[in-house]
């Protein structure tokens, strides 16, 4: 049976069998591409990005800067890009109708079959994308970054990434996690959208988006459960390292908080561009096209600084719930009462003066320390595993270092063909 | 003290039994959930070695706390507390790291 993703298109994996990638790449012009673009080839190969079947041409891109669509008017809220200097043009001879190889760490990725060459304005893209066209807003200045020209065409994979430890078993694309979904027996599924690892904040987060998820369903089985979709892209110093946040959010089920039947850790490959509202459409694309009914969203989601009002993702995602295939759940701050001596929702307590609020700052301040808070605050098990792989991955620290980007294991590679 | 920025130590039942037996338990409070904390401060002059030589970062939109400290530093806060018996000790740590 098809497999349906936004925007109404089957989700097709475009990967050529061994063979037949060997014969195709034969005599083609070879590109090297950086980190960003061979973690979005990978996510249009898979169908993260269905119906993309490559990167966009400038009809797209047009659409989505006017219109935040794309050019046949589905909904598409941040472009896609390949850009290349006007030399790396001439140099490789990219031109439309000529296809050419990807290659990522000198070995062959994919085909790139370019349809287009073009230039677009980067200010314009900016302020409809992020709203500002301010250098400061991390998105702008990837955006200014990009270089002079871009290129459309369709994306086909000749190598598939080797997933290295410890993230393999969480690489589940979109037709595969479909798979593993109906497995499990969910009818409706519920997204976590995270670069953290999680306190009993998150944890309720997830735990109350499953109650709400669940609502009117019968509750004889398990029919919902909550998928952590980890996005896996740049890493700055003093995030958290990325081993870290995986295993600690499986940790979560592994030590009984949740367990198989209600909850799964995932990962997707991107760069976040902390466009707020845009990136809460781009994410329930990207959660319709892995398969889930349900998307979580809470304050500010996927904001930086002060450019986004806390709610304004939940206003443009009301303004076009039409035109997704996935019911947003919009979840309230959970927090501490030492009068309620529980976890409770803001919606809920109403002991205003004595809550204690989550403060990622002081998980972190915590975390530094090493000092194992209360189970109430980060679960033990989970305490324990970012100290773990503070030790195994971070050269003995759980936020990234100069020395951790220098010195990690990349998270896949592309090996040779 | 030119500024006051402060620097969170936090304190788990271990801590708090030394801080007890050295008469230092009043200078912690709770903070989240029963975790409780020790406060020292740094001066401005002191906050800005933390920030350029240790990779700190002084967040100064909020609580104007010094955070990220690495690990071995804020030991070295704690010890120095135990050991001096006091909570001015950041220019101790500093002269000695």
């Amino acid at each position: 049976m098809a497999e349906i993703g936004h925007g109404g298109k089957e989700i097709k994996e475009r990967i050529l069998q061994p063979a037949e990638a060997k014969e195709k790449i034969k005599g083609l012009q070879e590109i090297p591409i950086r980190k960003q673009l061979a973690n979005e080839v990978i996510d249009l190969a898979y169908g993260f990005f269905s119906p993309l079947e490559g990167f966009m041409t400038k009809a797209d891109v047009d659409a989505v800067v006017k219109n935040m669509t794309l050019a046949d008017g589905t909904i598409w809220p941040i472009p896609i890009l390949f850009d290349l200097s006007s030399d790396e043009v001439s140099k490789y001879g990219v031109e439309p109708g000529k296809s050419v190889v990807l290659t990522y760490q000198g070995n062959p990725m994919a085909i790139f079959e370019v349809e287009e060459v073009f230039e677009y304005d980067k200010k314009a893209m900016a302020k409809s994308v992020f709203g500002t066209d301010e250098e400061k807003h991390p998105g702008c200045k990837r955006t200014y970054g990009y270089k002079d020209k871009f290129v459309g065409g369709k994306i086909t994979l000749v190598k598939e990434p080797t997933i290295n430890e410890p993230f393999g078993p969480y690489f589940l694309p979109p037709l595969k996690l479909r798979q593993v979904i109906k497995e499990k027996g969910w009818s409706r599924t519920v997204a976590h959208q995270t670069r953290n690892v999680p306190h009993t904040g998150h944890e309720w987060l997830m735990k109350g988006a499953f109650f709400q998820a669940y609502a009117d369903l019968p509750i004889e089985k398990p029919e919902v459960g909550v998928v952590v979709n980890a996005i896996i892209g740049e890493k700055r110093v003093k995030d958290y390292i990325d081993e870290a946040i995986i295993l600690c959010q499986d940790e979560l089920e592994k030590a009984g908080y949740f367990g198989p039947h209600n909850h799964i850790t995932t990962l997707t490959f991107w760069d976040m561009r902390y466009a707020g509202p845009k990136e809460a459409i781009f994410h329930a694309i990207l959660r319709t096209n892995l398969g889930i009914t349900h998307h979580m969203y809470g304050r500010d989601h996927a904001g930086v600084g002060d450019y986004y009002g806390a709610y304004e993702a939940h206003h443009l995602l009301d303004n076009v719930r039409d035109k997704l295939d996935i019911t947003p759940v919009y979840s309230m701050n959970w927090l501490y009462c030492p009068v309620c001596a529980e976890i409770t929702s803001e919606g809920l307590c109403n002991h205003q003066d004595k809550q204690q609020k989550f403060s990622g700052t002081l998980i972190r301040s915590i975390v530094t320390d090493g000092v194992k808070p209360p189970r109430l605050i980060i679960r033990p098990e989970v305490f324990d595993q970012i100290m773990a792989c503070s030790e195994k991955y971070g050269q003995g620290s759980p936020f990234v270092t100069e020395e951790y980007l220098e010195k990690r294991t990349p998270v896949f590679d592309i090996e040779p063909l | 003290m030119a500024g006051k920025n402060p620097i969170y130590i936090w304190i788990n039942e271990e801590r708090y039994d030394q801080l007890e037996k050295a008469g230092l338990a009043h200078h912690t409070e709770e903070r989240l959930a029963g975790l409780k904390v020790m406060v020292v401060y740094a001066d401005d002059e002191q906050a800005k070695r933390f920030v350029n030589e240790f990779g700190a970062k002084h967040d100064t939109s909020t609580t104007g706390s010094i955070e990220l400290l690495p690990a071995h530093i804020k030991n070295k806060i704690y010890d120095k507390v135990v050991e001096k018996q006091s909570l001015d000790v950041v220019g101790d740590v500093l002269a000695e790291v």
